[in-house]
């Protein structure tokens, strides 16, 4: 009843592959994104508003790697490395040439793209495990390079300062403002990834994922759609990196290290692989359990540890649950938390009847 | 006037670190050449016996005999459990998933070892001199020698197993096609079960070389980094590879250090065998003595 | 479905607990904000550094606080990972922390920022960025202990000392292969400048568990008078074995800070094998300061046995100083706000005040000023002789005049 399908009827091509075409989607967007935008930032308290800031850039980030990895099926284990590229070009262009920010974040993204599309060029070749590998080959050698040459990092400290982006002469420093800025990239991002896989170049990528051998055969240029895939989800990376950097206010490749790769990883097969809404889902999951299990922690463990030992349990328990949850959703649920979400969904699709 | 005393000690020292990054390569390569699994924690595996060990030695005291073959025994049958638990519902999932599994199960060790016993270095003494064997120009530690000759122990050892010996001929079959092998009355999940706990075992040694080069705690794990340039340049399902491929990791590392290093400000020991590796990638991605996959459409 | 089923139900408790955290801190209590690294990849220190932290404070609470007012220190571990460190940073905010305790070199370059913003000092001891001695570039940053650059200048004089002369000698740089590694590198450059000293540089790249060919380059190709070792984790033990492996003299070698604990010697192997070693050190080693004698008294008072942490005095200790020289700076502001509620700022210039402290010899004489907030850079030397560390030298610090200009430099390229 409430998920109401029936009834309406579409006459154009563009209503049928609209967005959102069922009322109830609209209004849901619509509220989703007035809460965001109206009720959230004047209701929450700096601490939440910042939660949701880390949040919001890891979408952007888990939304890259899930049209890579999930809706072409190339593994990449390289993530974090396009994101300090992302964040270094930003920042010396800031620095050297004092480009304001809208300059500088699809400049840094659009440079990852370039070496995201140099790193995937083995795509040609290998695939699968291999293709992993020569990722996470190419992470390692991007560090390094960051790392030894002063030009790109500005100096042996590998770290630029960047001032703060101004908007209209405002600055954005406080979380507020902060949460407004990134909740725009985010929308842009979201709105973006789900036109991109309306169109030709999402279709090629799902065919790719599928079959890639069949895809060919049937006059797919598959290297070519590689490469696209890999420079676009690492453009979406270098603007995660830039945004980042805009949020801290410094640049340094040492955020951005494998242990980030993983974890964007964990975001979108826990979220689930090839959906945008499961790359949302994730990256809430993954950036807010380690807090969550320490509130838990903190609210429990008193019960049962002296403060002195629970200092100690509590990280630790952390990293265990992390792995634990990882691997508990490998086994029970492979397609992660979109099909939890669609279960759900369907549910209601029919719901007050059972079917 | 070029040094050649020089080269041979830099030689040398590659040709004994790389048998002992053979040595970690063993354990992945066991597991995949299996199950087809990726074990993204081998270097936790290594911490893990590694910890093992060292508690037995420190907390309890115990003989050095007694504290390898506990932990052995133990590592045996945590791969056994791991495979049964974690593993065997993976099967046919997309690889992806494995890896994550594996990775999450990284995570696990990592946090399981400094929670149980704490997160101080342990050291792990093992009844080898620490003074250096002189052979003409070069200074051999002994601890290498013993790792390097446990690894072609294994070598031999595997070599022969996976040729003559009934299971390991078995588990040949099983790692060429399961169907085919379950046809033929292989109990496919048997022998899985056996590849952890052999990969257990071996881990279980790797750990006690290392954790006496090293010490034993968390860092103990980042060893297990090494081991991708290995298995990709020997082959991610060959034992003589993972010997090869250590062994050419190993000398390409020391020989970069010690001649590129000075033109580029240092730090070529890491990034030389990552480029060899994706030039391997490129040029013959299943390794020197990979077998090649041929997919069927 | 059973398994799905539970994951609900964990999402729906994770929910609530979130939505109900732990109550903000009582009034008349002064909070500080520890970050701490306890399971990532510098956990041997974060295990028995924070432990030296929160003794300290619960000493000084055990004698009734400051003129009254107990101090709160909330704990968060970070895994070394830096949003985990920004959250932590917004997490202490929340609860009204006035100065915050960083850890970690990254965590203290991403927050700088937001801490000069939110006008909350940070202390950075023994890491984190070198010119944030400049108190005027950096209002809000406190190094508190010898940076990097200082612990350069002075890993130089020492080997001064011990080679009679540095002209024409040859220094070998062994460093960790991260920007902390390469930080002192321009300061050492413009030493070997002015000293006239051959110096040569050795990276070793992360994770630094074996480095065979750069010792062997540099006892048997470069033959180096003096080798100067700047690392982390697990490679100063590494290197100690192999230094020793090949037979250079360790009584030559001198470690900065972080190279330079009990774990580090114990995992190479014992005593035994690191004869020689020589190490910077920031904080007092071992166990005899009256300071630590009082926390075990009320230890015992309270009929529990001293923590084990306690034999690790190398990294308690420097807990217990980063504690001391925090209770200094919160004594000192509370000298100007008697009633207890004092802000961030309260406490910068609290910092700033600190002359004199020396906690018995286990603190240096630091002398924090608006423009210096390093305090001096003062460190001694301890060698590993006769199965212990043993005190070397005596606090002291070497050629302020190179830092200075480093850091004038410094200021100048990034405004």
């Amino acid at each position: 009843m409430i998920h109401r399908e029936c009834g309406v009827l579409k006459t154009s091509y563009e209503a049928d592959m609209a967005l959102y075409p069922l009322p109830i989607a609209r209004w849901a967007v619509g509220a989703i994104a007035a809460v965001m935008f109206a009720v959230l930032p004047l209701a929450l308290g700096e601490y939440y508003l910042s939660l949701i800031n880390l949040v919001s850039i890891a979408v952007v980030g888990a939304l890259g790697l899930n049209l890579l990895v999930g809706y072409t099926g190339q593994i990449s284990v390289g993530h974090g490395a396009f994101m300090s590229v992302g964040a270094y070009t930003a920042a010396n262009l800031a620095v050297r040439l004092h480009a304001p920010f809208w300059i500088a974040l699809p400049l840094g993204g659009l440079m990852a793209a370039v070496i995201g599309a140099l790193v995937g060029i083995p795509s040609l070749r290998i695939k699968g495990l291999y293709l992993a590998i020569a990722t996470l080959a190419g992470q390692f050698i991007i560090e390094w390079l960051i790392n030894h040459v002063t030009w790109i990092s500005g100096g042996v400290q590998a770290s630029i300062e960047v001032p703060r982006p101004r908007l209209f002469g405002f600055e954005i420093a406080s979380q507020r403002a902060m949460y407004f800025f990134l909740l725009v990239c985010v929308v842009l991002a979201i709105v973006a990834a789900l036109n991109l896989l309306r169109s030709r170049i999402g279709r090629a990528f799902v065919a790719i994922r599928d079959h890639d051998i069949a895809a060919e055969i049937i006059g797919i240029d598959i290297f070519r759609y590689k490469l696209i895939a890999f420079a676009i989800s690492s453009f979406y990376a270098g603007v995660t990196g830039v945004l980042y950097t805009y949020y801290l206010g410094v640049a340094n490749y040492e955020q951005f290290q494998i242990t980030v790769s993983i974890d964007y990883l964990a975001m979108i097969i826990i979220g689930g692989l090839g959906s945008v809404l499961g790359s949302i889902f994730g990256a809430i999951f993954v950036t807010l359990l380690p807090i969550l299990i320490r509130y838990a922690m903190e609210a429990f463990g008193g019960l049962l540890f002296s403060p002195a030992a629970l200092l100690n349990i509590i990280p630790n328990l952390r990293l265990i649950a992390f792995g634990v949850l990882i691997m508990v959703f490998l086994v029970v649920e492979p397609e992660g938390l979109n099909r939890l979400w669609r279960n759900i969904r369907n549910y209601f699709r029919v719901w007050p009847f059972a079917y | 006037m070029f040094d050649w005393q020089f080269c041979a000690l830099l030689l040398s020292n590659g040709v004994l670190i790389g048998l002992m990054y053979s040595l970690i390569a063993l354990g992945f390569v066991l597991v995949y050449k299996a199950t087809d699994a990726f074990n993204f924690a081998q270097g936790e595996f290594v911490m893990l016996s590694g910890l093992l060990v060292a508690v037995g030695l420190g907390s309890y005291g115990a003989p050095l005999w007694l504290a390898v073959t506990v932990a052995l025994v133990l590592m045996a049958a945590f791969g056994f459990g791991l495979e049964r638990v974690v593993l065997r519902p993976m099967i046919g999932r997309p690889v992806i998933a494995v890896i994550m599994a594996t990775i999450g199960l990284a995570a696990v060790l990592r946090g399981f070892g400094p929670l149980v016993w704490g997160a101080e270095t342990k050291p792990l003494p093992l009844p080898i001199p620490d003074t250096p064997i002189v052979l003409g120009p070069l200074l051999i530690p002994p601890i290498q020698v013993v790792g390097a000759a446990t690894s072609l122990l294994f070598l031999a050892g595997f070599g022969w197993f996976f040729l003559r010996s009934r299971i390991g001929v078995a588990m040949r079959a099983v790692a060429d096609s399961q169907q085919v092998a379950m046809a033929m009355g292989i109990n496919v999940e048997r022998y899985f079960a056996l590849a952890w706990a052999m990969t257990g075992v071996v881990s279980a040694l790797g750990g006690v070389v290392w954790g006496n080069l090293l010490g034993v705690d968390v860092h103990l794990s980042l060893v297990g980094l090494k081991v991708f340039p290995v298995v990709i340049l020997g082959g991610m399902d060959s034992v003589p590879g993972a010997v090869v491929g250590g062994l050419i990791v190993g000398i390409v590392e020391n020989v970069a250090a010690g001649y590129l290093d000075p033109y580029v400000g240092g730090g070529t020991k890491d990034f030389a065998p990552y480029v060899l590796m994706i030039l391997a990638l490129m040029v013959r991605p299943y390794g020197l003595f990979g077998k090649e996959i041929i997919e069927r459409v | 479905m059973n398994g799905r089923f539970v994951i609900v139900l964990g999402l729906v408790v994770a929910a609530a607990v979130l939505a109900f955290p732990p109550a903000a801190a009582a009034s008349h209590e002064i909070v500080i904000g520890l970050q701490c690294d306890r399971t990532g990849a510098t956990q041997v220190v974060g295990v028995n550094l924070c432990p030296g932290y929160h003794d300290y404070v619960g000493l000084v609470n055990s004698k009734g606080g400051l003129n009254g007012h107990k101090i709160r220190v909330i704990e968060i571990d970070h895994e070394y990972k830096v949003p985990q460190g920004v959250e932590a940073y917004e997490r202490h905010k929340k609860e009204g922390a006035v100065l915050i305790s960083l850890y970690g070199t990254p965590h203290t370059y991403a927050l700088t920022q937001k801490l000069t913003e939110d006008r909350i000092p940070g202390t950075s001891p023994g890491f984190g960025r070198a010119d944030a001695a400049d108190g005027t570039r950096y209002p809000y940053i406190f190094p508190i202990a010898a940076t990097y650059w200082s612990q350069a200048t002075a890993a130089v004089k020492f080997a001064g000392d011990q080679l009679k002369s540095l002209r024409g000698k040859k220094i070998a740089y062994l460093f960790y292969d991260n920007p902390a590694g390469r930080e002192p590198i321009p300061v050492l450059e413009e030493l070997a400048k002015r000293e006239e000293f051959q110096l040569r540089l050795f990276a070793v790249p992360p994770p630094g568990v074996e480095m065979g060919a750069q010792i062997l380059d540099i006892a048997q190709r470069y033959h180096a008078d003096f080798v100067i070792a700047h690392l982390f984790g697990r490679s100063p033990s590494v290197s100690i074995k192999e230094l020793r492996r090949i037979g250079y003299p360790l009584r030559k070698v001198v470690s900065f800070v972080w190279g330079a604990a009990e774990a580090d010697i114990e995992a190479a192997g014992g005593y035994g094998v690191a004869e020689g070693y020589n190490c910077l050190e920031f904080a007092g080693v071992g166990e005899n300061y009256p300071v630590l004698n009082e926390i075990r008294e009320m230890y015992k008072k309270e009929g529990k046995e001293p923590p084990k942490e306690m034999a690790s005095t190398v990294y308690y200790n420097r807990g217990v100083l980063i504690a001391a020289i925090h209770v200094e700076a919160i004594r000192n502001a509370l000298k100007a706000k008697p009633d207890g509620r004092i802000t961030g700022e309260d406490v910068k210039n609290g910092f700033e005040r600190i002359k004199g402290f020396t906690l018995g010899g286990l603190v240096p004489p630091l002398e924090i000023t608006p423009t210096d907030h390093e305090g001096g850079g003062w460190v001694q030397v301890w060698q590993v002789r006769g199965g212990k560390l043993v005190r070397e030298t005596d606090w002291f610090k070497a050629y302020p005049e190179v830092i200075q200009a480093e850091l004038k430099q410094a200021a100048m390229k990034k405004s």
